[in-house]
């Protein structure tokens, strides 16, 4: 790169020196001469000036011809402008003018087009979410169109469009006093789509096949709830649907699918068990558990009872039961003396108790035991809850909820278990101690009134 | 009562089970004990001698039977007495489920849908303290009564000395 500009400035250089060298090369051999040739070349010139102030003079006359003429042309098209501009004026003016006859000569008509369009853009936006969209629905482009044209203000209704209007309108108000059945696309629980026969129960709810649908308005689609409504709501179904005439009970949704939202939404026994987690097993089990020993001390005890009070009416003859031990104590030691007999009877006694008491204890640790559990399984709700909060802050209750549901649910549960838990303990126990009484305080005395009879 | 919910419905059977058995003692102690009493007397005071092993625990079994009949049901009832605030926790809690219930599904905003709850949570906590405040009174005093009349029955049969 640098050579070439080398060679590229050289070349240049050699061009400057070589011109005027060439010139004076060629014409001027010696200084005479070169003088010589000056002097030639300003005669030259001078006639050459001269000639050239001639020419300018003759032209000059042409010259101001030409500056009139282009002169005349301006004012000719100043004149022009002039005259344009006055037609304007009178243009402006005329335009407002019919402007003026035009808006007094629409004058309620424009007023009319105005509520035309609204009516078209409030009958659209409520149609839209009305479920005779699903009969209808290619009547709101038409209200589209029509709400549009109206709102532009310079065209005009035609009697069709305004009739049209009314008559939707009209079809509406009648539509929304029926029942009617139509075919129409469902998605299913599962999410399959399908053909299928729905009955339309005014503007309020749209059921098929014994459950109702959802009408979801933004895709205009009927969606089967996966989830229905308790069976009291759902049992009129078919009446309805089999109806053809005359009154049915129906549970209908006054707030068009918005009740039965929420009726799905709220959990049944299953799901609120399941909130509680294991610790709400867990006291489940406990309960069921306690049941059972309850029902079954309950039955062996007043069995034993039973047993009991017949054998306190027949003293001879001591049978298989707690009261008939003790007695046979006195039956096999007759011979002894009344304190030794009072020992062995003691320890008669001694060894029928744990028997009559047994799984006492054990009902009342459940019965406190249950809240306690409850307790437990509020705390870890309420540490669920605050890992949701310290995650997403409190802006969102519903984030909270499922904690404080376990919360709460755990606590319901304790209740539920301990509260039945003490009340069959206070029965078994009442039950246990009567027969214990029996045997403690008044075993002595039947003996005793035994041996004084005899 | 329909601002109780289904807990309220179960303290009123409890408080109304409760009611039965005070008044059910209150008309032992009235008619059938008195009774009961005079037999067991005149059996004590029909024997030939009250001083013996045998007649101390003969008397042992009559004072027994009564105390047995005296303590009946006492149990029950003081059971019945601390089930009832018990109960009433029961429905706080429930009350405060379905508060929460509708928070969930409707927000915060709106503390008149959660009213119903809260009337459903603080209803029955009164009410069973309530009950068990008027049943409270009454099982002391029967037990205490229970207590006292068997004491008194044991002093009135008189041992020989």
């Amino acid at each position: 790169m640098k050579n070439f500009n080398k060679v590229l400035i050289a070349a240049a250089a050699a061009l400057v020196i070589a011109l005027p060298a060439g010139v004076s090369a060629q014409d001027a051999v010696s200084l005479d001469q070169l003088l010589q040739q000056v002097r030639q070349g300003r005669a030259a010139d001078n006639q050459v000036n001269q000639q050239r102030i001639a020419e300018f003079r003759a032209n000059r006359a042409r010259q101001a011809q030409l500056l009139e003429e282009a002169k005349q042309l301006r004012t000719q098209g100043e004149r022009r402008s002039a005259q344009m501009e006055a037609q304007f004026d009178v243009n402006d003016k005329e335009i407002i003018e019919l402007d003026r006859q035009l808006q007094e000569r629409l004058g309620s008509l424009k007023e009319l087009f105005g509520v035309l369009q609204q009516t078209a853009g409030d009958a659209r936006g409520q149609f839209e979410g009305s479920l005779t969209q699903l009969q209808y629905p290619d009547r709101s482009d038409f209200l589209t169109e029509f709400a549009q044209k109206m709102g532009q203000g310079n065209r005009l209704a035609s009697l069709e469009e305004i009739e049209r209007l009314w008559f939707e309108l009209q079809r509406e108000m009648t539509e929304s006093g029926k029942t009617v059945k139509f075919p129409a696309t469902v998605v299913s629980a599962t999410g399959d789509e399908e053909q299928r026969e729905v009955t339309r129960v005014g503007l309020f709810n749209v059921v098929s096949n014994g459950n109702y649908l959802q009408h979801v308005t933004e895709t205009g689609r009927l969606i089967e709830l996966g989830r229905q409504p308790a069976s009291r709501y759902t049992s009129k179904i078919p009446d309805v649907e089999s109806a053809s005439s005359g009154y049915q009970p129906f549970a209908l949704d006054p707030l068009r699918g918005q009740l039965v939202g929420l009726l799905t939404e709220t959990p049944n026994l299953r799901e609120r068990i399941d909130q509680g987690g294991w610790i709400g097993y867990i006291i489940i089990g406990l309960g069921i558990l306690a049941l059972l020993v309850a029902i079954w001390r309950f039955v062996a005890l007043t069995g034993v009872g039973a047993r009991v009070h017949s054998q306190m009416k027949n003293p001879e003859n001591p049978g298989n039961n707690p009261l008939g031990r003790v007695l046979a104590v006195y039956n096999e030691n007759k011979a002894v003396d009344v304190e030794t007999l009072e020992l062995k009877m003691g320890e008669a006694i001694l060894k029928e108790t744990p028997k009559l008491n047994s799984m006492l204890t054990f009902l009342k640790i459940i019965a406190a035991v249950a809240p306690l559990l409850g307790l437990l399984g509020t705390v870890t709700g309420m540490i669920n809850t605050f890992q949701a909060i310290t995650l997403f802050g409190t802006g969102d209750p519903k984030l909270m909820a499922g904690g404080i549901s376990q919360a709460l649910v755990t606590t319901v549960l304790g209740l539920c278990v301990a509260i039945p838990t003490l009340f069959l303990h206070t029965l078994v126990s009442s039950r246990s101690k009567s027969v214990t009484q029996i045997l403690q305080e008044q075993a002595a005395g039947i003996l005793a009134r035994r041996a004084e009879g005899k | 009562m329909e601002l109780g919910g289904t807990v309220l419905t179960l303290i009123a059977v409890l408080t109304l089970i409760m009611w039965a058995l005070i008044f059910e003692r209150l008309f032992f102690l009235r008619a059938r004990y008195p009774s009961m009493v005079r037999k067991a007397l005149a059996i004590w005071e029909g024997r030939d001698e009250r001083e013996s092993w045998h007649a101390r625990r003969v008397r042992e079994e009559l004072v027994s039977v009564v105390g047995q009949a005296l303590d009946q049901n006492l149990a029950l009832l003081k059971t019945c007495v601390a089930l009832c605030p018990l109960m009433g926790l029961l429905g706080t809690v429930t009350g405060m489920i379905s508060v929460f219930e509708v928070m969930a599904i409707s927000g915060s905003g709106n503390p008149r849908s959660m009213a119903a709850g809260v009337s459903m949570a603080t209803v029955p906590t009164m009410a069973g303290m309530v009950a068990a405040l008027s049943g409270l009174a009454m099982s002391a005093w029967l037990d205490n009564k229970a207590y006292s009349e068997r004491e008194l029955l044991a002093e009135h049969m008189t041992m020989d000395h």
